[in-house]
């Protein structure tokens, strides 16, 4: 979904789109390349995570149950509160769904750290 | 079975990367934060420095969070009235170019890096008695770096260090940015011929106040009072340029307490919402909202020495918001000429109030638009504050998202959407649909050819007069000022004029004298009048609309001869309009048309225009541009 975003966010650059481009829509641009980038780079932790499950002793079945959903939830708030907060942005402010992005990046580390122990 | 991170055996291995990733990190922020801070800027000896401080912290922070307002003011000529000078801000090329506009003294300009020289005779080497360039030797060759501009839209200047802590001198030619070309910088003021005067130390003592934020001269005595080479100065500005804080006032405070997110949040979403920590000019009261822009765009003076010397110390103490009369005097003869300020000024200097006021008390003089605007009775008379004209209801200092235009074409005059053709005057005023008495769509049919003509003066050009009025043959017999008739109809009387405005307005016929009820009106400002009058007609001649009302074919010849005007100004606009025509054809001339000095053959009157040559005012005239 986010690496489709890619895509839509260069066709407007290709057609130069206003609402895109202007100037007082910095904010936005910004908004929305971090949700692209952060979007993309979060399903492939999640992929990464995924393969490594594989390798985990079936006893395990239930934390990483419980990292995979705080990876998934991290992978939907922090893209998606950028995107949301670029569509009203305030001058140099970002609208208030970018108030999901901290929150995503709380679940992000958590569930690196709940990885990390996880390492032996 | 395949372990994943075996090499990792547990978290206490991470410590060691982490410490150092720590300090690296605080190496990286520092590096980052001391990155910001001017040091550059402070080394240099030579000119004047940039050095934000006391409650101002440059627009590069504001662009922060206001990003748009930024690129708009980046993209204005506010911003560049002063830069520091550099091969990516003069607006010529200095790369092995001479200039020869000075008659036996060229000038040679050169790049060296990013630095600019420029080889020319020293202004300052004259010795008093010198009459100037037209009798005196020209000053001992000399070499120094450019290292400030001023202007970018109309014209630039050049700046130079003299070598003298940061006193600057002012190269002796001027690049016109319009034409593209070189002309003597004594060329682009409206005085008369004569003695070339350095202008060095100008900039520190006088152009630091409105051509930089929050200019502080820092002289070591009153600019003036002691020769140029004597002269030692300090100078400093907040920012060069007219910034954000020039007209929003320092913003430190503003910045410190928006660094709260709740804070600006709780702005943003509240209806109306205002930040009492910083100045919003539009929101102001009338009076206070055009002082913002009044305080550059007026006439004044320091009430006292005392005021000039706590400025010269630490900047001019207005800020947006305050009342701009609480500190300074703005001159305005209809209000204040019989004080004892104004008195003292006008006992030391007779040209005080007529070189920039006509005889009415309107302002003549580019650059002091808010007199106008207070003798403007769109301001003067208004019923509230509500209807009441002030700059912003033209002029919009940010281009808006919604403006389709290029930002290029919004900054050449900064007009608001709303300020554009005849919107800003319809708020307020409803007038019949033949009130103009012009066709629709004409150039007769707009507000401000008929209220706002061009009879203001400055920068080698005219603009319109910001004091609202309405044509009248009377104004223009008491003040010399022409009326808005003539300065398009170049080729009617003042008696048609009158006759037109008793006719339309009921306004009462002046008594005339033989060459106001004989010879067009144009032709006696061109020909009789002084070098001002004569800069406005000279303009008004290359105007399309008035060569389309006036026809064109009888104006080469007159703009041939004003050509030859003793002021370079004049000269300069009267072959700038000479161009606008088509190539002169003898046999296109009007035949019969005594009000344009022309005999039924088709030839000049030349008896009757010498006489009027004869009879023009030659009192001397200098703009206080």
């Amino acid at each position: 979904m986010f690496g489709g975003l890619g895509l839509v966010l260069e066709s407007l650059q290709g057609f130069k789109i206003a609402a895109y481009l202007d100037v007082s829509n910095e904010t936005r641009r910004l908004m929305w390349r971090l949700a692209h980038a952060h979007g993309t780079l979060l399903a492939v932790v999640n992929i990464l995570f995924a393969l490594t499950v594989a390798a985990r002793p079936p006893a395990a079945a239930q934390r990483l149950s419980r990292i995979s959903t705080t990876l998934v939830a991290a992978t939907f708030l922090l893209p998606i509160g950028f995107f949301a907060g670029g569509i009203v942005v305030y001058g140099g402010d970002p609208g208030v769904a970018v108030l999901l992005v901290p929150i995503g990046a709380v679940l992000l580390l958590l569930a690196l750290f709940w990885i990390a122990r996880g390492v032996e | 079975m395949m372990r994943p991170f075996a090499g990792v055996r547990n978290t206490e291995n991470l410590l060691l990367p982490a410490a150092a990733l720590a300090v690296a990190a605080g190496l990286a922020g520092g590096a980052f934060a001391l990155s910001g801070a001017p040091a550059a800027e402070r080394t240099v000896a030579i000119r004047p420095i940039q050095t934000p401080g006391g409650g101002y912290v440059s627009s590069d922070t504001c662009r922060a969070c206001h990003p748009s307002e930024y690129a708009s003011w980046h993209a204005s000529f506010h911003r560049t009235m002063t830069q520091i000078a550099a091969p990516d801000t003069v607006a010529t090329p200095f790369d092995g170019v001479t200039i020869e506009v000075i008659p036996g003294e060229p000038i040679r300009l050169d790049e060296r890096g990013r630095e600019l020289w420029a080889e020319f005779a020293d202004p300052d080497d004259r010795p008093s008695s010198d009459p100037g360039r037209n009798g005196g030797a020209p000053g001992a060759r000399i070499t120094r770096q450019i290292v400030m501009t001023t202007g970018s839209h109309n014209q630039q200047i050049y700046w130079y260090a003299t070598g003298g802590s940061r006193v600057l001198g002012q190269l002796p030619a001027i690049w016109l940015t319009g034409e593209r070309r070189w002309i003597p910088r004594r060329a682009a003021i409206m005085s008369p011929p004569g003695a070339h005067v350095s202008e060095t130390g100008a900039w520190n003592g006088v152009c630091v106040a409105c051509h930089a934020t929050n200019g502080q001269p820092r002289l070591d005595a009153p600019f003036g009072s002691r020769p140029a080479a004597a002269l030692t100065a300090d100078t400093r500005a907040a920012e060069f340029g007219i910034a954000c804080e020039a007209c929003h006032g320092p913003a430190d405070a503003h910045v410190r307490a928006n660094r709260n997110p709740l804070r600006r949040y709780a702005l943003h979403f509240r209806v109306d919402a205002r930040d009492e920590t910083i100045v919003q000019p539009e929101r102001l009261d009338p009076l206070r909202a055009s002082q913002v822009c009044g305080q550059c765009h007026s006439f004044w003076e320091f009430a006292d020495a005392r005021a000039e010397r706590t400025a010269n110390a630490s900047g001019l103490p207005y800020r947006p918001g305050d009342d701009l009369a609480a500190t300074r005097f703005i001159v305005q003869p209809t209000r204040n000429l019989d004080t004892p300020i104004a008195r003292a000024f006008v006992q030391a200097d007779p040209g005080f109030v007529r070189d920039i006021f006509w005889s009415d008390g309107m302002i003549r003089a580019t650059g002091r638009e808010y007199n106008a605007l207070l003798d403007s009775p769109c301001f003067r008379d208004a019923p509230d504050a509500a209807h009441t004209m002030t700059c912003f209801s033209c002029h919009a200092m940010h281009k808006a998202a919604d403006d389709p235009r290029p930002a290029a074409s919004w900054a050449d005059q900064q007009l608001a959407p709303q300020g554009m053709d005849d919107a800003a005057c319809v708020r307020c005023h409803t007038v019949a649909d033949d009130h103009s008495h012009h066709r629709a769509g004409s150039p007769g049919r707009a507000c401000a050819n008929c209220h706002m003509p061009r009879t203001t003066y400055g920068l080698l050009k005219t603009i319109r007069s910001h004091q609202i009025s309405s044509p009248s043959v009377q104004a223009a017999l008491d003040t010399g000022r022409p009326d808005a008739c003539s300065l398009c109809h170049l080729d009617k009387t003042l008696a048609w004029t009158a006759a037109a405005l008793e006719d339309w307005y009921g306004i009462a016929q002046p008594p005339l004298g033989d060459d106001e009820r004989g010879v067009a009106a144009s032709l006696l400002w061109l020909l009789k009048g002084d070098a001002g009058q004569r800069a406005i007609v000279a303009q008004a001649m290359g105007w399309d609309a008035a060569q389309q009302a006036s026809g064109s074919a009888w104006l080469a010849p007159y703009l041939a001869v004003t050509e030859r005007d003793q002021y370079d100004a004049v000269r300069l606009i009267a072959a700038r309009a000479r161009r606008t025509l088509p190539p002169f054809r003898r046999d296109a001339l009007p035949r019969a048309s005594p009000q344009l000095l022309l005999t039924a053959d088709g030839s000049f009157d030349a008896a009757r225009v010498d006489r009027l040559v004869r009879e023009r005012s030659n009192r001397r005239v200098v703009y206080r541009e």
